[in-house]
């Protein structure tokens, strides 16, 4: 169990200030915080009978984060690209985009307004798609059922009468200056531009002042949508919302397993994982040309490419399993990824196959190069950044960053030594050891892989050593050599288990567990468990739990 | 070489507009490095961080012995970037964690000395304040220093092409197109003001002030559009990646550049810029420096000390572009320069140790024929609230004396006008 290992971690480690049981905490350098005081056990060993009553934690109001905004559009409107790249960044609740705390701005509501004027303007060219009826037998009838049926998955359930005779209205008065496509121009702005597009908001069903209520169907279409699609609902949900389809836990299972295996998954399971690993910035990631003179655009997109297929692949393809994800020897490679790898292409080679690796030199997630890479300074390998994303966000072990008066610039190249050797002094210095013994032993564990994630055998004309140790780890014995040896084990961890059905709860909810969420978590954890930790079960699992079918009511003051 | 055709001056004679601009950059200096020599209250010679600004001598007053170092509160060192503009520890809450494990926070706990002044004279033009960026990354505690009040950061716009768009867009309409597209916006901004107002009717209390906030940024946006300015539109030049790391510089001085031509067409009087963000990872490869901003900052001796000041330096030589923009706009009897105070400031004194006192602060410009350039104060540890209050009366705000939380006295800096 994680809070042992935890105790014992702190008190094996002593490093003042090094170890951060912060809860809730929101670091977009991707520091994870674990989200109740009490960490992330798996089992919180409340009797069941605790459980009877329906409990959830408060959910603060959220907008929309950029990828739910492009995929919603592209859903919504047909049109496909990167129309959020216009907004603001989103902020982030632990290693994950959400939108929960900073209000919108005057520059914010300005980027929305100019992105709906752009994308009503394209949707022109989709309107025989958009409009259910002909404009041409009778134009203001058919803009109210314009109006009616776009309303309805714009604002992700039926609009009421006011939001609907406020919008006709408008329809109506571009339609007298321009048209047709002049009324359908300003509604499609309108809708696109109000808070029930661009929030997730959650009211729940009135229950005689009950603080815990049921959401509402619509309101658990959307939870589904945009936990398993990072999406709109599709009529499909709308529907089953509509006519009390996502009432049981039956049905709610039925409606994720329906969502697991569409296409749409897949934007979901690759907005968690370059989130959790802490790959949102390989796009701008740089290395130094001459030190890395191979490391191409093309190179980066290949990577983040691996790892979104490989992920997918596994979760929906293959046996959807944790100790998959960090241990399975192929992945999906692509253009100059092959010569990085030093795999041969393969004839009539389709980039959504699988190919096999060396088993002894790549197995699962954290052998590829988008990992290495990103997680590498720029002219050398990182055993400090790759041990603290081991660290933080496959053990849920939040570090505080480094204290001021450390001096932090990295050893300088030295042909003649390794880079575990120049790394020592963490270790020997006592200033440096309470923390560094917790994040370099699992970093060393990489040093087969340089700075973009080449594999080699010597450095420094010495043979890599890649020994290490999960400090404070729960197997038997914690030594291991390699990062292959790395994932087996990591992959047999409880608490990496733990760890990752947190950070699903994370994800999932845009929002850090509360002590309200423990008899939801342990649902999930227990299914995630019986199912020898099959990813696919911990979701399903999760959109039955009590956290994901109700809301807190927040009384104010 | 400005990348932008300056123009000449739109403003008319007599009244002059005054304008405040807000500058910020990151990790600290080595403040012997910054600190100039002085006759008294006299500049002598610049230090070498200054040196870049040695033309604009005369138009400097640069301020020592200022910050906001203290000891309780919530949040520390990197995290208390916001505190340059607003003088407030930031609000208790756990969304950002500080590097003690004790005391995490909140966003800003309180309005900015900009938005405050912007709140005084932004109502006549077209944009109240306009917040500009160079590679500020994610929407963190470190990548905000406007603060439209207590827990409303304010994001940058650190892509000048966006920026350009949000400026100039309108400005190739025929007066036609513009009637029209104003008339749009303004039946669509109702609609969406009363879906605002139904949902705020509707939210829990918390959720309350997020709408609120939002319905201010669309009233504020629907009175704009009853606002013109005359201006020439200016030609950006080719596209290039502003997230890129080699293209800070050209990022900012694109950035620079709508910034003047923002202030000249009186498109606004309240500007500010935050190169990067606290704790920055920059690497400034055009000067030769391949490690990050952030690993040379806690680099405790050479060449990390020398690599610092020779970033401080190059941010210097940005003021200095600054200043001769403004200095090239011809206006009454003298330049834009001589109707705009300047503001240099650091989110560290050092970044070595996180020390928050005595933060490097410059101001630069006449305010209006108020500022006496050429000198050089040092306040001996004073709370930098001080300036804030300055900065305000400076800008016509008589009333405020007193600025931020953090200050248990009150009142202007001594001897500054």
């Amino acid at each position: 169990m994680r809070w042992t290992a935890q105790v014992v971690l702190a008190g094996l480690v002593g490093g003042a200030g090094c170890y951060q049981g912060v809860p809730g905490s929101a670091d977009d350098d991707g520091t994870f915080g674990t989200g109740s005081a009490d960490d992330g056990s798996g089992s919180t060993g409340e009797p069941a009978e605790l459980c009877a009553d329906p409990s959830t934690d408060t959910s603060p109001l959220r907008r929309l984060t950029r990828s739910q905004y492009d995929n919603t559009v592209r859903d919504l409107l047909g049109i496909t690209g990167n129309p959020s790249a216009q907004l603001a960044p989103d902020e982030k609740v632990g290693a994950f985009y959400s939108n929960a705390s900073a209000p919108v701005t005057e520059l914010l509501a300005e980027q929305y307004m100019r992105t709906a004027e752009d994308l009503a303007e394209q949707a022109v060219s989709n309107m025989a798609t958009l409009v259910p009826c002909d404009p041409l037998l009778d134009e203001a009838t058919c803009g109210a059922q314009f109006v009616d049926t776009f309303g309805l998955r714009a604002f992700r359930r039926p609009l009421t009468v006011d939001e609907r005779a406020a919008i006709i209205g408008l329809f109506e008065l571009g339609r007298a200056d321009e048209g047709f496509a002049g009324g359908f121009t300003l509604a499609v702005e309108a809708f696109l531009e109000s808070p029930q597009f661009l929030y997730h908001l959650e009211f729940g069903t009135p229950n005689d002042g009950a603080d815990v209520v049921a959401l509402e169907p619509y309101e658990v279409a959307s939870r589904l949508s945009y936990f398993l699609w990072d999406s709109m609902p599709d009529d499909a949900l709308l529907q089953a919302a509509g006519s009390g389809e996502l009432a049981t836990a039956e049905q709610l299972r039925a409606q994720a397993e329906r969502m697991i295996d569409d296409p749409r998954a897949a934007e979901a399971i690759a907005s968690f994982h370059l989130q959790w690993l802490k790959l949102d910035r390989l796009p701008q990631l740089e290395k130094n040309a001459e030190v890395y003179p191979g490391f191409t655009p093309e190179l980066r997109e290949a990577m983040a490419a691996e790892t979104t297929r490989f992920a997918d692949h596994v979760i929906r393809a293959d046996d959807g399993r944790l100790e998959t994800l960090l241990t399975a020897p192929y992945s999906f490679l692509d253009g100059p990824l092959f010569g990085l790898y030093g795999v041969d292409v393969p004839v009539d080679h389709d980039p959504s196959e699988p190919v096999d690796l060396d088993p002894t030199q790549r197995a699962g997630l954290l052998t590829q190069a988008s990992v290495l890479a990103t997680h590498a300074h720029a002219d050398q390998s990182s055993p400090v950044h790759r041990g603290v994303l081991v660290r933080e966000h496959l053990l849920c072990e939040p570090l505080a960053p480094p204290p001021p008066d450390i001096d932090l610039v990295p050893p300088a190249l030295d042909p003649t030594e390794s880079t575990r050797e120049r790394f020592e002094q963490h270790r020997s210095d006592p200033a440096c050891a309470g923390c560094h013994n917790l994040i370099d032993p699992l970093g060393f564990g990489f040093e087969h892989y340089d700075g973009m994630g080449a594999y080699r055998l010597v450095e420094a004309g010495k043979p890599i050593d890649a020994s290490g140790e999960v400090v404070g780890g729960d197997a038997p014995d914690t030594t291991f050599d390699g990062a292959i040896e790395l994932g087996q084990m990591l992959a047999d961890s409880e608490q990496v288990r733990t760890c990752v059905a947190q950070q699903w709860f994370v994800y999932g909810f845009g929002r850090t567990r509360g002590e309200g969420d423990d008899c939801s978590f342990d649902a999930m954890y227990t299914a995630f468990a019986a199912s020898d930790y099959d990813i696919r079960e911990l979701l399903v699992a999760m959109v039955t739990t009590d956290s994901f079918r109700h809301r807190r009511i927040e009384r104010g003051p | 070489m400005p990348l932008l055709p300056l123009l000449e001056s739109e403003a008319a004679e007599g009244d002059l507009p005054k304008r405040i601009i807000l500058l910020c950059s990151a990790n600290g200096t080595v403040h012997e490095q910054w600190k100039p020599a002085a006759d008294g209250n006299t500049l002598t010679t610049l230090s070498p961080v200054l040196a870049p600004l040695e033309a604009h001598k005369q138009d400097l007053v640069v301020l020592d012995g200022l910050g906001w170092q203290y000891g309780d509160g919530p949040g520390v060192d990197h995290m208390r970037i916001c505190m340059l503009w607003n003088g407030t520890p930031m609000l208790e809450g756990n969304e950002f964690q500080n590097n003690t494990g004790d005391r995490p926070c909140g966003w800003g706990g309180g309005i900015s000395v900009d938005q405050r002044i912007a709140a005084h004279v932004g109502s006549s033009t077209p944009f109240g304040s306009l917040e500009f960026g160079v590679q500020n990354g994610g929407a963190h505690i470190y990548s905000r220093v406007s603060y439209a009040d207590v827990n409303q950061p304010i994001p940058p716009e650190d892509d000048p092409y966006a920026m350009f768009d949000r400026l100039f867009a309108e400005f190739g309409q025929t007066e036609a197109e513009l009637t029209l597209l104003r008339a749009r916006r303004k039946s669509v901004i109702d609609v969406v003001k009363g879906n605002l107002d139904a949902v705020q009717r509707k939210v829990a209390a918390v959720d309350r002030v997020k709408i609120e906030a939002h319905l201010e940024a669309v009233r504020r946006i629907e009175q704009r559009l009853d606002t013109t300015a005359v201006c020439e539109v200016p030609m950006l030049g080719a596209q290039i990646d502003p997230d890129a790391n080699d293209n800070f510089p050209l990022v900012s001085r694109l950035q620079i550049d709508l910034m003047v031509l923002a202030l000249a067409c009186d498109l606004t009087r309240v500007a500010s810029l935050l190169w990067a963000r606290a704790g920055s990872n920059v690497r400034y490869t055009w000067l030769g420096l391949d490690t990050e901003h952030h690993t040379i900052a806690h680099g405790s001796d050479e060449p990390a000390r020398s690599q610092i000041v020779q970033i401080n330096t190059w941010h210097a030589g940005e003021l200095a572009y600054l200043l001769d923009a403004l200095d090239a706009v011809p206006e009454g009897d003298g330049t834009m320069l001589d109707n705009t105070l300047v503001v240099w400031g650091n989110e560290l004194a050092d970044g070595w140790n996180h020390s928050q006192q005595p933060t490097p602060l410059v101001l630069a410009g006449g305010a209006g024929g108020q500022l006496v350039g050429g000198r050089y104060l040092d306040f001996g540890g004073a709370r930098h609230n001080r300036m804030l209050v300055s900065l305000c009366n400076l800008m016509g705000l008589d009333d405020v004396t007193s600025f931020g939380t953090l200050d248990d006295g009150s009142g202007p800096l001594d001897g500054l006008v």
